[in-house]
């Protein structure tokens, strides 16, 4: 307990292991620490589980293996076949996805206010008019009485991201949430991102895009096979590896792009 | 043959008689059919197989069964059953609910069922209460994209309701088939029977369509 509280990471991720069946493992005992304040930006091959591992640290999945703490607060363990996890703890940390998901039939407004009317009971009114000013931030004040199918990719999801904001979250998670926009929409969101890792928020995040993760991040991790393969600052994991596959993987996303 | 279609002019008023019955009886089992086809359509939902498996068998039951079998069952056998006299608006009304019912909880659980995964994760990401994504996240886009095949669903009963003739209910099929048999001019009579049905059907299928497409446009988000 006393090491606990002492803990200084803001996540702990402790031999993470997660399948889907019987069959496929994704995650084979991951470890991952990070400090407050970090914005890690996990890269990697497709089904080396980078998704999943954000799916997982924000409590969506069950796991077979290990333990995540926040804070040092315990908060997902797997205790034999039953996964645990703190649903208290799980509410400091905000998401987005790749698709937006926003909710169809409320408004723009009305996305916001409801987790924080319904889940911490915030008065409408305040609800409201905190969200008008997220939206204002976001330069999206026009819009916060259209419904989501009113809106260009771009701004659905700075609206998720305006949504997840609403709850003071103490991590943010972003999952690969400029690969579904139209390339003249991706900069946008990525703007919005860049100024809330400028406000000092923490954030873990999944992207393909390596101009974006260089800007981003203060550290990155090569994640493939399940496993955490290389860890260390943007320079150095994107521009000069020391892992055979690291390296084989970068110059491949780079001789594709070139 | 020589067509006389000025003998309908004589039977306008009973024809018009017919379809109001027709109308009532639908509209009518449209709202208590669904309405139980909403609470059955939760039930085929649910994890508790107490609850799942009966509500099942009675969809599986009412499906696999002509509705004709089902309106003559509900109107000899039920009240020998219960040891009371249906009148056969009653009858005609429970066999027609039952069906609508049952039509209508496959609508509404296919439904259910296209409120996707990820609007689930959204719900638990944001820490939305159990409570709170049903009732305000995945129920009110459930039905929403239920109402297409909901309306499709009011007009296959507008329709299938022509059966309740068969058991003496003086709707639109019954009227016309009496006047029919009366005045030997079944080409005629029976040609504006049709015509009555498809009046109110094809606009009806019209707004399907239209209903359809906004609902898409809406909801894909």
């Amino acid at each position: 307990m006393n090491a606990m509280s002492r803990d200084t990471a803001l996540v702990r991720i402790t031999d993470l292991h997660k399948g889907y069946g019987p069959n496929i493992r994704v995650l084979r005992g991951l470890n991952i620490e990070m400090k407050p304040g970090e914005r890690v930006v996990v890269i990697g091959p497709s089904g080396g589980g980078k998704s999943t591992l954000l799916r997982v640290v924000m409590g969506l999945e069950e796991i077979q293996g290990g333990a995540i703490t926040f804070a040092g607060q315990p908060y997902i363990s797997a205790d034999g076949r039953k996964t645990r996890i703190d649903t208290e703890v799980r509410k400091k940390i905000g998401m987005v996805f790749q698709h937006y998901t926003l909710f169809p039939h409320l408004s723009v407004l009305q996305n916001l206010t409801l987790a924080p009317c319904k889940v911490v009971g915030e008065p409408r009114a305040k609800a409201e008019e905190r969200g008008r000013a997220i939206l204002a931030r976001f330069g999206l004040e026009a819009k916060a009485d259209a419904y989501p199918s009113q809106l260009s990719g771009g701004q659905k999801q700075r609206v998720a991201i305006a949504r997840a904001l609403m709850l003071d979250p103490q991590l943010m998670l972003f999952d690969e949430v400029t690969s579904a926009l139209d390339p003249e929409l991706v900069a946008e969101v990525e703007q919005v991102i860049l100024n809330l890792a400028a406000q000092g928020m923490p954030m873990m995040m999944v992207t393909h895009d390596m101009w974006f993760a260089r800007n981003v991040a203060s550290r990155v991790i090569f994640c493939a096979g399940g496993v955490v393969v290389e860890d260390g600052p943007p320079e150095q994991v994107l521009g000069d590896p020391k892992e055979e596959r690291t390296r084989e993987f970068i110059d491949r996303v780079f001789h594709i792009k070139g | 043959m020589s067509l006389d279609f000025s003998i309908l002019l004589k039977f306008a008023d009973a024809l018009a008689l017919g379809l109001w019955m027709t109308l009532k009886l639908t509209v009518l089992c449209v709202v208590l059919g669904s309405t139980l086809g909403f609470l059955i359509g939760l039930a085929r939902a649910s994890e508790n197989a107490l609850i799942r498996v009966p509500a099942s068998v009675f969809v599986e039951f009412f499906r696999g069964t002509p509705v004709l079998i089902q309106l003559f069952w509900i109107f000899f056998c039920l009240p020998l059953i219960l040891g009371v006299e249906l009148s056969n608006l009653a009858s005609a009304t429970i066999a027609l609910t039952l069906y609508m019912g049952a039509i209508t909880s496959e609508t509404f659980r296919a439904s259910l069922r296209a409120v996707g995964r990820e609007q689930m994760d959204a719900c638990t990401a944001l820490g939305l209460p159990r409570r709170v994504q049903i009732t305000n996240v995945i129920l009110p886009q459930a039905v929403l994209l239920a109402v297409p095949t909901l309306l499709s669903n009011c007009i296959s009963l507008f329709k299938e309701s022509a059966l309740v003739s068969a058991v003496g209910m003086a709707d639109l099929m019954f009227i016309g088939q009496n006047i029919s048999n009366n005045t030997a001019r079944p080409v005629e009579v029976l040609t504006a029977v049709a015509f009555l049905y498809f009046v109110i059907a094809f606009p009806l299928t019209r707004l399907v369509t239209r209903v359809e497409g906004r609902m898409l446009r809406k909801l894909a988000a």
